[in-house]
């Protein structure tokens, strides 16, 4: 641990980040024995550059997650944190490595893995129960009928029943990212992705979405991947977090958030919830990587005129 | 006027609604003005002078036009042979007939029957043109949108007919109106292969590129959910392109008029272009400019109209590039009855008003 003197390292050298009441274990215990839903093997990403060489974004990255669990992806920019999403979701081809879906493995984007993207991408010719209705209609399994009936089920679900017919420009950030929620979990995906889904938001809306996703995630058998940079959001949401490291991003550490569920805003300052903070802060911004954030400046004011 | 005279002159600064109108209006006013102007003050321009007494100049006659300068030289000979001097008022040149004389002409012009028996009326002559544009355009868009939206959506494809037809496209269209003749006739045939060689290599590109801009992010969406590739041509790239795909089309087929006159000319000389010769022989410049402000205001019409349609089926785009005339209609629309756009869009805004029924969901 280091020596800074600030507020959250304070209370996680009190308090181990792995500390875990017997309840909390108790549920990771029967979490790790429901069935492994995706498994990451050996995952490795190249990328062309310019002079003709590859750089390498990813790095032998596996991990497997399990039926209705959270997890978050966290990592300093560079990472490849949102290239794990795309390889997951089958839109960019890893270069080694495989993704297996309830064992299976998969290629290419399909319905079982349905994603939310950072920007919005509803369909702006389509109303929001249209949108919904999408994947339903592309399966070919459903008639137009039902295909409604189910959407303006999920419509409900995400709490936008009144907006059904409206087009996506009419509705607010949060609310379209409600609707891509809504429409990527319609198909009955085994797993959602979620590329940083909230990071347009304004903080008041994102503190908003983050709690309808839980509550949304404890009524939908789905197993979420939540790919984000914001810490906060990791240890509030997760099960369990992924770390990585950037340059290449390699995995850190797999770790279990230990703070109780049901999550709550309030618990945002409870010592657990700052132990496991403190700990991601650590990995991430590590103590001597913050030394250098300090950048040399030259004075632009005059000699005694400070604001400090 | 709350806007200050600094908002004239601001980068892609924003109307208020009645100088939007005020200006669209001047648009028409400004040179309708300058042709008033130029016909009506008398010591403007007005280089002739119409003979009202020919007096002791033997070649002049009563109602000749005649050049100001012979004229006034005139004038001095007879003066200086003691006669009588003739007499005149300065007027314009025929080839420039003066506003009321180009309305009256666009008035009568419907009612006056042709010089000769084998002459078209005006409306024959515009609705053989406007049949030229439209099977021309038709042809065209037929094969042309959907080959610029699988050039867009496909690289293969593009690479496999764009290069040929960016060479194409700068060969001008009237230089295969000898070959036009040759191969479909002297009637209507080559006319609107002119129409269509002038039309169709531009839109095949136009709408290529309009496919392109096409946010990829939909696309992946798409896929996630299940897209297969022609359902992500048929359910993602024809729907998220056809607002600009319609604009293209009114910009296109504007292109397509301006094609007319010149696929008009070949074989048999036909439809406006024919009209507004003979008028031009038969020195009636009032209705030369009568039927070339009629295929302006035709082309506008088609225009406001297209637009028009455009709002009714796409109600998804917001502003689908309205022109004058219908944000002018709008803005009558608009005090005519309060919206209730307005009531919805308070709604939208509060998050706070869908929070009530999230935790209905939880609970």
């Amino acid at each position: 641990m280091s020596a800074n003197a600030g507020a959250p390292e304070a209370i996680a050298n009190l308090l181990d980040y792995r500390a875990q009441t017997p309840e909390v274990a108790d549920r990771f215990r029967k979490l790790k024995e429901r069935p492994v839903i995706l498994e990451v093997r050996g995952l490795v990403k190249d990328f062309a550059v310019r002079d003709g060489g590859t750089t390498r974004a990813l790095d032998n990255v596996s991990f497997r997650a399990h039926r209705r669990e959270i997890m978050c992806v966290i990592g300093p920019s560079g990472c490849g944190k949102s290239t794990v999403a795309r390889i997951l979701a089958g839109l960019e081809d890893a270069t080694a490595g495989e993704v297996l879906l309830d064992g299976k493995q998969v290629h290419g984007p399909g319905p079982d893995r349905g994603m939310v993207f950072q920007g919005y991408t509803l369909f702006p010719w389509l109303t929001v129960t249209k949108n919904v209705m999408f994947g339903l209609e592309l399966s070919g399994e459903h008639s137009s009928a039902t295909a409604e009936e189910e959407a303006r089920a999920w419509i409900q679900l995400v709490g936008l029943h009144k907006f059904a017919d409206a087009y996506p420009h009419q509705l607010s950030g949060g609310m379209k990212q409600r609707v891509a929620i809504a429409r990527a979990l319609a198909p009955r995906p085994r797993i959602l992705l979620m590329d940083e889904p909230f990071g347009a938001l304004d903080a008041q809306t994102r503190a908003q979405m983050q709690s309808y996703l839980l509550q949304i995630w404890k009524q939908v058998d789905v197993t979420i991947i939540f790919i984000t940079h914001d810490l906060d959001e990791a240890v509030y949401l997760a099960d369990r977090i992924l770390v990585l490291d950037a340059h290449p991003g390699r995995v850190r550490e797999l770790m279990e958030v230990a703070v109780p569920r049901p999550r709550t805003p309030e618990q945002f300052v409870s010592p657990t919830f700052m132990a496991a903070r403190g700990h991601l802060q650590e990995l991430i911004h590590p103590p001597a990587a913050q030394a250098q954030d300090r950048i040399p400046m030259i004075r632009m004011t005059v000699v005694g005129d400070d604001v400090e | 006027m709350a806007a200050g005279r600094r908002d004239w002159l601001r980068p892609f600064g924003e109307l208020p609604p009645r100088r939007r109108l005020t200006l669209g209006a001047l648009a028409f006013l400004l040179p309708i003005g300058l042709w008033c102007l130029v016909s009506y003050v008398p010591f403007i321009w007005h280089p002739m002078i119409k003979v009202t007494d020919p007096g002791d100049v033997d070649w002049m006659s009563r109602d000749q036009t005649v050049e100001g300068d012979a004229f006034r030289t005139e004038n001095q000979a007879v003066v200086a042979r003691g006669g009588h001097v003739a007499r005149g008022l300065p007027t314009n040149p025929v080839f420039l007939p003066a506003p009321h004389e180009v309305l009256r002409a666009l008035v009568t012009g419907f009612t006056t029957s042709p010089a000769r028996p084998d002459e078209p009326w005006l409306h024959e002559a515009l609705l053989h043109s406007i049949g030229i544009i439209f099977w021309g355009f038709l042809i065209s868009s037929l094969i042309g949108v959907p080959l610029g939206i699988l050039c867009g959506a496909l690289p293969s494809m593009a690479r496999l007919t764009e290069p040929f037809i960016e060479f194409f496209r700068y060969l001008p269209a009237p230089a295969f109106g000898a070959l036009a003749v040759a191969v479909l006739g002297i009637n209507d045939a080559p006319k609107i292969a002119i129409i269509f060689i002038g039309t169709f290599f531009q839109q095949v590109l136009v709408v290529a590129n309009t496919t392109r801009r096409l946010d990829p992010a939909l696309l992946e969406a798409a896929q996630t959910l299940g897209a297969k590739p022609r359902q992500l041509l048929w359910r993602v790239v024809v729907p998220g392109i056809i607002t600009d795909l319609f604009s293209d089309q009114r910009v296109l087929l504007g292109w397509a008029w301006t094609y007319l006159i010149v696929a008009e000319l070949i074989g048999v000389s036909s439809g406006i272009t024919f009209f507004i010769n003979q008028q031009a022989k038969y020195r009636a410049y009032d209705r030369v400019f009568a039927s070339i402000i009629l295929i302006g205001l035709i082309g506008l019409f088609t225009d406001v109209i297209l637009a028009s349609i455009g709002r009714q089926i796409f109600p998804w785009a917001r502003t689908a590039r309205a022109g004058w005339f219908s944000q002018a209609m709008q803005m009558f629309k608009r005090r005519e009855r309060p919206i209730p756009a307005a009531a919805v869009s308070t709604e939208i805004t509060g998050e706070a008003t869908t929070t009530v029924s999230a935790s209905e969901v939880v609970s």
